[in-house]
């Protein structure tokens, strides 16, 4: 395991070949195929629910694939789960972290080994542990608790652990949504070198052209779970690989940013400061200002207290210190005030966020009115039948697909579930829209509908305040572009002289 | 009594201390048992029934066999199937591990009161103590200082336990499933057979901690005889901050707490009685309050247990 | 999780047959016919009008326990302390009655059982509070309450609040006979019964026709969601709790006012607990409360019966129960999992995909 590796043999090649995988009576992944050359970094790029994921866990075993075979070396084999893949050089590095983080860094690296004595000797351990750190070509301190690891931090964790487990054939599912652009560019370009220098092969899963065309020597294209492209990294334009991605589909549509006059201050956070559910202090005194008719994108990678803003703004969580101002007056976000203010929220995650999965559609979608007239009777009592004839009215109106009104919410797609969301928090006028990656996990359809419908309301007077790890999204939408990092605002800038660098560099916390 | 041993007043404290080692006795094995379930990610309430069973089986195995130590064995072994019970349910889908503890708590009592109606009368064979007040004459200091064998064994058995998640491999497997389940299945384990060990493993110890509610103190079988330790150990784990060393302090403290009242009682203080007696159910709110918080969740909490706030 | 309607029948009944099936094993092991043993639990429990009155009698406290659990768990709480809010409830109702005079009887009996509900709300109340303010599980606060609640009735019956004249059982002085509530017309059960069924009723139409039943039901279906709609989570909460409370506290005060005619340890009777088992196997729909308690009344009832027939422990009512709670919490997994009610959800399943 902890061999040299400066002048092992190269690793063996990994194809994939006609894989079939069908979850219920959908097809997911519809034979498709790829080669990692030995020492290459191959990337599969993908909207998403195009069956990336589902390619990789095929491969790595996670799923037994219905049809086709993974060879590696040359030899067919069939994965039985991560241990088995181990066993074959073969590691993967997850979206989201899946380290330990109440243990050290040192304990995650030991704990990842398939084979363990009964009695853990930690001095030797770390010993060991020292002497692999000064081989590899980055290094964190073994004993620093994970938890405390930055995000960028905790990828190179895992990455290490991977060559910790003398795993040739690294697969990273979107090893860099979590990462600032700096952050990404450093970990891509170490996984490079590793792979050019024969060390290990990369196998990639991502979505951003930047990365493909920076770091892959190779790519495959899926779209609905079949190989729609690929070839060469250096031979592909974004602009080719787009098409190849999104295929005959709608492209964005975009609605006219109409200008709205430099109008009134809407919501006004001055101050805020705000702990996480540890009790750490994540927001360190924000002060923003948004106006009528203007986006504010708040950019940032995620994990720097946009969360938390979003909370407080959505009533979810209680500020420590400082205070939010709508229209002029202090904001708690009691149920009066979200009625007098007209404030209205598009958080991320909207089945975890603003809906309660086992009541109906109808109930979700009354969330916000339930207790208001028209809905009550003898003002105590509810009108179910008021509520579904609205909600049916809002389900035609915003093309949710349901089976009923009366279907649980918990049982619709993660598309509908947000245009139910929509449906309830665009309904009349506004004058506050806090929106939280509201496009998280969508496809193009939903995204270029719900990014429309942002703008409307923008157009319509209504201050919009997004917040976004997305940077596309947040160039696509704000009118001026903020940058939080660190729980402050750290710069600011509007979105027509905004420089993607600067940006990068300030969400990475230099300046 | 107070006035035949002689130490008068001075008798009070020394029932305390003798009480806390006495009454922690039980309460360090069953949170003991409560701290390696929750370890593994889960809550296990129905403790408290099978606390009372062991304390049943313990009781009637020791009878029945002439040896107490074969009954303690016995209960931490009908703890085990309790434990595996609750262990599996909990892994199905949309099955409560809260209420299934109280069901579990209600069957375990049920059964033991049911099973252990014949035993009520006879007299079983006691755990020996260690007589550390031998050197005194006073008969009061010795009956203090009678340390029974199981306190001895909970005092090795903490530092163990705290070694065991540190440094061994099951230890630290537990330790994954509860901080990260996700993660523990990305490294190959099945984290509802990790858990299901260790909800056996909680069950085996409150087993054993029952035994000695029916073989030492207060030392014979009868149906109430748990006040509730089995759920306190919930409390107690949580004011342990999920640390088997820190569980031993808390019994002691839990232990000395309950003996408060019986202590004034032998000096002739009766009145508020009752109240004494629920000074450690006091203690533990008191402890719980001040130790929980409406906004944040203790860093010391495995993750995976983000149900019991 | 949407259950099927013939499904929602079907799982709970395969349960209920799993415990009966079990305990027949259980009662053949202890060397009797399983057959008899149902049948004279029957007669125990429902078989003649005395015995049905008797069952009565026994569910009516159960089903004020039961909304104990059942209204909080309507927001996601679990409460299991209600037996603490109900000898305080009892203790309030008979310290209230001893000092109220007996000119006004319906005014007099009233406002004992209004100090009863007040009490046994403000119990369970604090738990909730402590939980919706501080964080406390809810759950152990309430149970070591219980126990608070239960040494302090002690504590005042046997000290301060002692009748010298009560000897072999310690009480309270007895509440004036007139102040002592009588049987429902025709009957031999007292009026506890119709508080039980009213205040059910009411209950459910609380939770599922007002505003506060669809705000308490966001409230327990997802905080995050019902914080973010604006509703006052812990106000709801605390509310809840002492709704619940309260109705323990009538049980209790009930218990005082229409049989013990005083507070002494008879209060300390195990209804609470086998409220919560009421409140489970009802899924906390507060209309099935009161059947459900009428059943395990009935089978309580027929402990004694057991006893002298069989010779079987009086335990043995309770082991029945505890099967059937862990059968019926089991039975939730099998949910959308029988292959037969699985047609309409695959198709649900594969529209959204096409959506997706």
């Amino acid at each position: 395991m902890s061999a040299a590796l400066a002048s092992v043999p190269a690793p063996p090649a990994l194809e994939a070949v006609g894989i079939t995988k069908r979850f219920g009576d959908s097809t997911v992944l519809d034979s498709a195929s790829l080669r990692l050359a030995p020492g290459s970094v191959h990337a599969i790029l993908g909207e998403n629910g195009a069956g990336k994921s589902t390619l990789v866990k095929c491969i790595m075993g996670f799923y037994r694939a219905d049809a086709g075979e993974v060879t590696i070396g040359g030899k067919v084999v069939a994965l039985d789960g991560p241990r088995d893949a181990q066993r074959h050089g073969l590691g993967m590095v997850y979206q989201h972290f899946t380290l330990v983080e109440n243990m050290t860094v040192g304990e995650n690296l030991v704990l990842s080994r398939a084979e363990l004595p009964f009695v853990v000797d930690f001095a030797k351990e770390r010993r060991e542990i020292d002497a692999f750190m000064e081989r590899m070509p980055f290094r964190l301190d073994p004993t620093r608790i994970v938890r405390n690891l930055a995000a960028g931090e905790k990828q190179k964790l895992e990455i290490l652990k991977q060559l910790y487990l003398g795993t040739r054939i690294v697969i990273l599912d979107e090893p860099t949504s979590v990462l600032t652009p700096a952050e990404a560019d450093e970990v891509l370009s170490l996984l490079g070198t590793m792979a050019k220098e024969g060390r290990i092969s990369v196998l990639m899963i991502t979505h951003k052209f930047r990365e493909v065309v920076g770091f892959a020597d190779d790519v495959t294209v899926l779209r609905r779970g079949a190989v729609v492209g690929g070839g060469k990294a250096s031979e592909l334009s974004p602009a080719q690989m787009a098409e190849m991605m999104v295929g005959s589909e709608v492209p964005r549509a975009s609605v006219k940013r109409s200008a709205v006059e430099g109008g009134a201050v809407v919501l006004e956070v001055k101050g805020l400061r705000a702990a996480d559910d540890i009790g750490v202090e994540v927001l360190s005194g924000v002060d923003l200002l948004v106006t009528e008719g203007e986006v504010v994108g708040v950019a940032g990678v995620s994990g720097n207290g946009q969360d938390e803003l979003v909370e407080i703004l959505a009533g979810q969580r209680a500020p420590t210190s400082g205070e939010v101002r709508v229209g002029g007056a202090r904001y708690g976000g009691t149920r009066t005030e979200i009625s007098a203010r007209r404030v209205r929220l598009l958080p991320e995650a909207p089945l975890k966020n603003a809906c309660v999965a086992a009541l109906s559609v109808s109930d979700n979608i009354g969330l916000r009115v339930f207790d208001e007239s028209p809905y009550t009777v003898a003002r105590f009592g509810v009108s179910r039948g008021a509520l579904r004839r609205a909600a049916e009215a809002a389900i035609r109106a915003f093309g949710i697909r349901t089976p009923s009104a009366d279907a649980a919410i918990g049982t619709l797609s993660g598309g509908n579930v947000q245009r139910a969301v929509l449906a309830r928090e665009l309904d009349g006028r506004i004058a506050l829209l806090v929106a939280a990656n509201p496009c998280f996990g969508l496809d193009f359809g939903a995204v270029a509908e719900i990014r429309a419908r942002i703008l409307l309301a923008r157009n319509e007077g209504a201050a919009v305040l997004l917040v976004s790890t997305d940077l596309d999204e947040i160039f696509a939408l704000s009118d001026r572009i903020l940058v939080m990092s660190e729980g402050r605002i750290v710069h600011e800038t509007p979105a027509e002289s905004a420089d993607l660098g600067v940006i990068g560099r300030h969400m990475a916390g230099h300046s | 009594m107070a006035g035949a041993s002689g130490i008068g007043i001075w008798g009070v404290p020394l029932g305390v201390l003798g009480g806390a080692i006495r009454i922690s006795t039980p309460f360090l094995f069953v949170s003991l048992g409560e701290c390696v379930t929750e370890k593994s990610g889960r809550v296990n309430l129905g403790l408290e029934g099978t606390l009372v069973m062991g304390a049943m089986s313990a009781y009637a195995v020791s009878y029945l066999s002439g040896s107490p130590w074969i009954g303690v064995l016995a209960a931490g072994l009908v703890g085990v199937p309790f434990g595996a019970l609750h262990g599996w349910l909990s892994s199905r889908p949309r099955v409560n591990d809260i209420a299934l503890g109280i069901a579990m708590m209600l069957l375990g009592v049920g059964l033991a009161f049911y099973l252990g109606k014949p035993y009520i009368k006879p007299t079983a064979p006691h755990l020996p103590a260690l007589p550390l007040g031998f050197w005194s004459d006073n008969a009061e200091v010795r009956a203090a200082l009678d340390v029974n064998a199981l306190f001895v064994l909970g005092l090795v058995l903490a530092p163990t336990l705290g070694w065991f998640f540190r440094s061994t491999r099951p230890g630290l497997v537990l330790r994954i499933v509860g901080e990260n389940a996700e993660a523990a299945r990305a490294m190959g384990y099945d984290v509802d057979r990790v858990r299901l060990f260790a909800t056996m493993a909680g069950g085996f110890l409150a087993g054993v901690a029952g035994s000695f509610l029916s073989l030492f103190y207060p030392g014979s079988w009868n149906e109430r005889l748990s006040s509730g330790q089995g759920l306190m150990a919930v409390a107690l784990v949580i004011f342990a901050r999920w640390d088997p060393l820190r569980c031993l302090y808390a019994s002691l403290l839990f232990g000395g707490a309950s003996a408060i009242g019986p202590a004034l009682q032998s000096v002739g203080i009766t009145s508020g009685y009752y109240l004494f007696n629920a000074a450690p159910y006091v203690l533990t709110l008191l402890i719980m309050i001040a130790s929980s918080s409406a906004t944040r969740t203790s860093a010391d909490m495995p993750a995976e247990l983000s149900v019991l706030r | 999780m949407r259950r099927t309607g013939l499904e929602a029948v079907l799982v709970p009944l395969g349960a209920v047959g799993a415990t009966l099936a079990l305990f027949g094993a259980f009662v053949t092991a202890a060397g009797q016919n399983p057959f008899s043993v149902y049948y004279e639990m029957y007669r125990g429990a429902f078989g003649t009008w005395f015995s049905f009155q008797n069952t009565l009698l026994r569910a009516s406290p159960l089903m004020l326990t039961a909304l104990c659990t059942a209204l909080p768990a309507r927001l996601g709480l679990i409460v299991i302390g209600g037996e603490g809010a109900l000898v305080l409830g009892g203790l309030a109702a008979a310290v209230a009655g001893a000092h109220l005079s007996a000119d006004s009887p319906l005014f007099g009996s009233g406002l004992m059982l209004l100090a009863a509900a007040v009490v046994g709300g403000l119990w369970i109340a604090l738990s909730i509070t402590l939980r919706a303010y501080r964080g406390v599980n809810e759950t152990i606060s309430s149970l070591l309450l219980a126990y608070i609640g239960i040494a302090l009735l002690n504590h005042f019956v046997e000290g301060p609040l002692k009748d010298p004249a009560s000897l072999n059982k310690p009480s309270t002085r007895p509440i004036p006979d007139a102040l002592m509530i009588g049987s429902l017309p025709g009957l031999d059960v007292h009026y506890g019964l119709a508080f039980g069924v009213v205040f059910s009723v009411v209950a459910w139409v609380l939770m599922t026709k007002t505003t506060f039943g669809f705000a308490s039901s966001v409230v327990g279906g997802n905080v995050r969601a019902a914080r973010l709609a604006g509703l006052p989570v812990e106000r709801l909460m605390v509310l809840a709790g002492f709704l619940g409370g309260a109705a323990a506290g009538l049980a209790g005060g009930v218990e005082v006012a229409a049989v013990h005619g005083a507070a002494n340890a008879s209060l300390v009777a195990g209804y609470g607990y086998a409220g919560i088992l009421v409140a489970f196997l009802a899924r906390h729909d507060p209309l099935a409360i009161v059947p459900v308690a009428i059943l395990l009344g009935g089978i309580n009832a027929s402990g004694g019966l057991l006893q002298r027939v069989f010779g079987l422990p009086d335990a043995t009512v309770s082991v029945l129960q505890g099967l059937l709670f862990v059968a019926i919490l089991a039975s939730e997994s099998l949910y959308g999992r029988l292959r037969f009610f699985q047609r309409s959800e695959r198709k649900a399943a594969t529209s959204k995909l096409a959506v997706a």
